[in-house]
């Protein structure tokens, strides 16, 4: 029994390949997934352990700008019994200048410099390490973004407006021992010593250390000395308690990324599974005779649905050993391509291979669970009949339950409201939207009769291609919608999350838009560093310059009149700017800061505050040392505006603003007369700058979107793999189709149809499931994606911006692959032997 | 070679299976001529090529050697095509325009409607039918109630009068008719035979029909017998006892030879 099911496969390995495709591919991606995941665990955490500490030291001031420690505090620590070596490391702002004259993004420039020293923090990965003035050593992504290596010279912007040329002798690849960022250079200690300081700190200020490193045998014995000597002042962590929080760090990320990509893997194993499924289905059907022979000789139904269950695992296990081998090949591959610094780990876990032949051959077997009992279903007589067809379930039970889900679905969300959207409604709207999403899926067969029915009657055309093409497509609902519905699961996440960034972006472009006039120059600080006052002192001395707005936001606490006090953020400007180099969207009252404050909409509505109302604004005044004492500034209500990224919270008189409150600003808005004057006149002023960009309004918003931008790419990278897996599909129904037919095709081409022609009807075929699926996952992954914002955003569900280039590109892209689809079927079917296919038997 | 008016011809037709020992001749050489105007039945024992006889005057199967003529008279006299060295998409045209079929399994296309598979040829060609020869052909055979059906819809004998309007309705040179009773209950095959006896009276249609039924061969104009790829013997107005008669002397004549070969041997 069971060989003679196993020598039918192999009899038919042209009908079983495609299904494998399938396994491998599904099995491919979860595998490559877990390997990813795994070595970049590894890689972060092998590669980056340093062995040589035994504990580090850091002072603990009241205020931060005081944290760095005097050479005496070295010299102590060195004393200490047990430590053989104690090293005070120097940071300070210093970037590395690049081609164009701007500094770098690959590493915070306040802490960008370091000095070198001889410890495990620094592995060279060219040259050596920097031993005299005008030598430098680069940390290898950054070199690598500035487009130096060994030997050139390097320009490197320090502190203020000083910058240094050094030749570059070394790159290296940075360990970190657990809080700070890469550094971008390091210099001998005495040269950083001479050019590194804080921005912060006072330029005449003897430079100090921002950490000691102690090495020593008895890594306790060094802790315990450390702590008895410095006291409460200081933090003291030992060098496996940092090992320890590094591997627990290095885990959590390898665990976000294996969450995160093993969500995609799901997406294509679910498409994976409506492939594999209706590709067992079509073979069970073709092969009704068989069963029926089978059961007429004395099989028992339990016997042809174990045989049906022993071909799936069979294909399950021959699917998942490729489609392991490809995930680790795939897997591995990416840790190569990865931008990965240091050495890189590859990690195969048994975990892997075994999560591979478990999904692989459970996903299979639940795909073909339901042919296999439709095929013990068989009768005995049919193997009588030539018209013999395996017996169907009703569609009324999946249809019913489809329309439910839909309906309920849609009642989830239609329930809550953007007014008052809490987590709990958040969660009852997208669960809402899964689930109508799932509806979909089951009410896909009907929707091929209902949608796809109607319009081959519709389309009366006198050519028959179309009208043949679509008939049998329709011809069987649930094998078109299978098929449609596994392009339909990625390619509705794919237009889901294209909503989501399209409604994002193009809010983000209303808002500045609305905020930025088109006229204005940008200045901003580059590498997310922040503009000073002497970048609005130069900005201001540019000639025709009429106004510039230098926002500058910091925490506020709102406080009513009433007494209800409010956390937020304030923005402080100069009034003469507000409404020419930057405007507000204002929702009532006048965009006047001599008039008083603008509110936030937010704080505006939580204190129920109206303009002309009295609000005070407390401010937190940090002192010299460090205390931070509130500073009450009473304020008129001018105005209430809707808010954005540009100018966050409470729009204010930057003069009221108590001199001692942390503010930051990263952009400036400036206008004038001539604006390709006025920005030629900003870059002649910048141009010694590295770290202020000058731009025009576009080239901000360029900038602000590019993030979704890589994001969106990423997740279509991701989700196309659930596409490629379906592609599989649409081939394998069709081949599958043309074998049925093969009677129909030869008639059809003895009545006069020409190769062509038939060629020419499968392949609309292909196109027409393949659209089907486009348009209905484009359908229902714009409205998802018009909840997921919905639910992210709290905007009005239909507020969505339809992503209508991903929307076109995908039809478009659909519509492709129902002609690549369908290159081989329709080629077979237009060979198909026309006697063979007429010939009585 | 022909005396009268002829429809479709051949000369010489051969067709060869295999090679050496396990050679098989299905037609060896043979030369017919099929009357314009004319029911012509091919009969013959199974594996006497008589389905490979018509496959290969319809352009379906190849021959190994010989000629075939298609001879048209509706399209004028300078109409005669040969068969033999067309390419595939020139046949194909030719099937679709110029030759009907009617199969014994019917073979109508099941996602069509009974109109539509009617008229699949034309719709092939890219013609509109002339409505009134149409409504001709579908009074002719009883179907218009039953236009909008799918084939599953329809009786065996109902799908067979559609197959047989379907091979009239592009009005052509000949139609050829594949064992066309061969699925039918008496009765309704009576009926088809009589509608391919009336298009040959009333429409003067060229048919060319195989079939291995004494009773069907009777409705023809001349019967055709072939054996062992050869045209043994031949028929005019056949009744079927004449026809039963002619099917048992070759019988007993080719159990005669067989025995003579096995004694020679």
């Amino acid at each position: 029994m069971l060989r003679a099911m196993l020598r039918d496969l192999r009899a038919h390995l042209g009908r079983v390949a495609m299904t494998v495709a399938a396994i491998v591919l599904g099995v491919g991606f979860v595998v490559a997934t877990w390997v990813v995941s795994d070595s970049a665990a590894a890689t972060v955490s092998s590669g980056s352990y340093r062995t040589d500490l035994a504990a580090v030291v850091q002072a603990r001031p009241k205020n931060p700008a005081d944290a760095a420690m005097p050479a005496e505090v070295v010299g102590r620590l060195a004393a200490l019994p047990g430590v053989t070596r104690a090293e005070g490391v120097r940071e300070g702002y210093a970037a590395l200048v690049g081609k164009d004259g701007k500094i770098g993004t690959t590493s915070w420039a306040e802490t960008g410099g370091t000095d070198w020293d001889g410890s495990q923090r620094f592995a060279l990965t060219a040259g050596r390490g920097p031993a005299r003035a005008g030598e430098v050593a680069l940390e290898k992504q950054a070199a690598e973004e500035a487009g130096l290596s060994v030997g050139d010279s390097a320009r490197v912007l320090l502190g203020g407006d000083r910058s240094d040329t050094a030749t570059v002798v070394g790159v290296f690849a940075y360990r970190a021992t657990g809080w700070e960022f890469d550094p971008a250079v390091a210099y001998d200690e005495a040269t950083a010593t001479r050019l590194l300081r804080s921005p912060d700190a006072a330029p005449a200020a003897a430079p100090g250390f921002a950490r000691v490193e102690l090495s020593g045998g008895d890594e306790q014995a060094v802790v315990a000395a450390a702590k008895a000597a410095l006291g409460a002042d200081f933090r003291v962590d030992s060098g496996s308690e940092l090992r320890a929080k590094q591997a627990e760090a290095a885990q959590s990320n390898g665990d976000v990324i294996r969450k995160a990509l093993l969500a995609f893997a799901a997406v294509a194993l679910m498409a994976g599974v409506f492939v594999i499924a209706n590709t067992f289905t079509m073979l069970v059907t073709q092969r009704t005779r068989q069963f029926a022979l089978l059961r007429a000789v004395g099989a028992r139904r339990a016997q042809v649905r174990r045989a049906v269950l022993a071909e799936a695992v069979v294909l399950g296990v021959v699917g998942s050993t490729l489609g392991v081998a490809l995930g680790v090949g795939l897997g591995l591959l990416a840790m190569r391509l990865l931008p990965v610094v240091g050495e890189v780990a590859y990690v195969v876990s048994p975990w892997a291979v075994l999560l591979g032949y478990g999904v692989g051959v459970v996903v299979t077997i639940v795909a073909a669970y339901g042919s296999a009992r439709r095929a013990a279903r068989v009768s005995p007589m049919a193997a009588l009949r030539t018209d013999a067809a395996v017996p169907r379930r009703s569609l009324v039970l999946r249809s019913v339950l489809g329309l439910l889900a839909v309906a309920a679905g849609a009642a989830m969300v239609a329930v809550t409201s953007p007014e008052d959207l809490t987590e709990p409604k958040r969660v009852l709207a997208m669960a809402g939207a899964v689930l109508a999403w799932v509806g979909v899926l089951l009410t896909a067969p009907i929707l091929v009769s209902t949608v796809l029915a109607p319009l081959t009657r519709l389309l009366r055309s006198p050519r028959p291609v179309t009208r043949i093409a679509l008939r049998n497509a329709v011809r069987d609902p649930r094998r078109t919608a299978a098929t449609s519905s596994a392009l339909m699961i990625g390619l509705s996440l794919v237009c889901a999350f294209a909503t989501v960034g399209q409604t994002l972006s193009d809010e983000t472009t209303a808002q500045v838009r609305s905020a930025v006039p088109e006229n204005a120059v940008v200045l901003r600080a580059a590498a997310y560093g922040t503009l000073d006052d002497t970048v609005r002192t130069a900005a201001l001395a540019v000639p025709g310059l009429t106004g510039l707005a230098a926002p500058r936001s910091g925490q506020v606490e709102v406080v009513s009149a009433r007494g209800t006090a409010e956390d937020a953020e304030f923005t402080g400007l100069d009034p003469a700017a507000l409404g020419t180099a930057l405007r507000p969207a204002m929702l009532a009252g006048d965009a006047d800061l001599r008039r008083g404050v603008l509110l936030a909409e937010r704080v505006a509505t939580r204190l129920g505050a109206k303009v002309g109302d009295q609000v005070r604004l407390r401010f937190p005044v940090v002192g010299a040392d460090g205390d931070v004492t509130p500073v009450e500034v009473p304020a008129t209500v001018a105005g209430v505006h809707e808010g954005s990224d540009l100018m966050r919270g409470q729009l204010i008189d930057d003069a009221l603003v108590p001199a001692g409150v942390l503010r930051h600003g990263d952009s400036m808005y400036a206008v004038g007369g001539d604006q390709a004057a006025l920005r030629a006149g900003l870059e002649r002023a910048f141009a010694s700058r590295p770290d202020v960009l000058v731009q025009d309004r576009e080239q901000l918003l360029d900038d602000l979107l590019a993030p979704y931008q890589l994001v969106l790419g990423l997740v279509y990278v991701l989700l196309g793999a659930a596409v490629v897996i379906a592609v599989f599909g649409v081939v394998n129904t069709l081949a599958l189709s043309v074998l049925e037919r093969t009677r129909e095709l030869g008639v059809f081409r003895a009545l006069g149809a020409s190769r062509a022609l038939v060629r020419r009807t499968v392949r609309r075929e292909s196109v027409v499931i393949s659209l089907y699926g486009g348009v209905l996952g484009i359908g229902v992954g714009v409205l998802l994606g018009g909840v997921m914002q919905y639910v992210i955003m709290a905007n009005p569900v239909f507020g969505m911006s339809v992503p209508w280039l991903t929307a076109v590109v995908a039809l478009a892209g659909m519509g492709l692959v129902g002609v690549l689809a369908a290159l081989w079927p329709a080629r077979r079917a237009a060979r198909a032997d026309i006697l063979a296919a007429i010939a009585t038997e | 070679m022909t005396n009268f008016d002829a429809a479709v011809s051949a000369e010489d037709l051969t067709k060869r299976y295999g090679s050496g020992d396990a050679q098989v001749i299905a037609l060896d050489a043979v030369t017919v001529a099929f009357g314009r105007g004319e029911l012509t039945a091919i009969m013959g024992p199974s594996g006497s090529g008589k389905s490979t006889l018509m496959h290969c005057l319809a352009g379906l199967d190849t021959p190994t050697a010989g000629r075939v003529w298609l001879d048209g008279s509706r399209h004028g006299s300078a109409d005669r095509v040969e068969l033999s060295g067309l390419r595939d998409d020139a046949l194909t045209a030719l099937r679709r325009d110029r030759m009907g079929f009617v199969f014994q399994a019917f073979n109508l296309l099941p996602t069509l409607t009974a109109w539509e598979n009617i008229t699949l040829p034309l719709d092939l060609a890219g013609r509109r039918p002339d409505q009134a020869f149409a409504d001709t052909v579908i009074d002719a055979v009883g179907l218009r109630d039953r236009l909008h059906h799918r084939p599953a819809q329809l009786s065996g004998g109902q799908q067979q009068r559609v197959a047989c309007a379907r091979a009239l309705i592009s009005r052509p040179d000949v139609v050829f008719a594949d064992e066309p009773t061969g699925a039918l209950d008496s009765r309704a095959g009576a009926e088809v035979l009589g509608f391919l006896r009336r298009s040959v009276d009333e429409l003067a249609q060229t048919v060319v029909m195989v079939t291995h039924d004494a009773v069907a061969a009777s409705y023809a104009d001349r019967v055709l017998f072939l054996a062992d790829g050869k045209i043994v013997d031949e028929l005019r107005e056949p009744s079927a006892d004449r026809v039963l008669d002619r099917i048992r002397a070759l019988e007993s004549a080719a159990r005669g030879a067989r025995t003579a070969v096995g004694a020679g041997a």
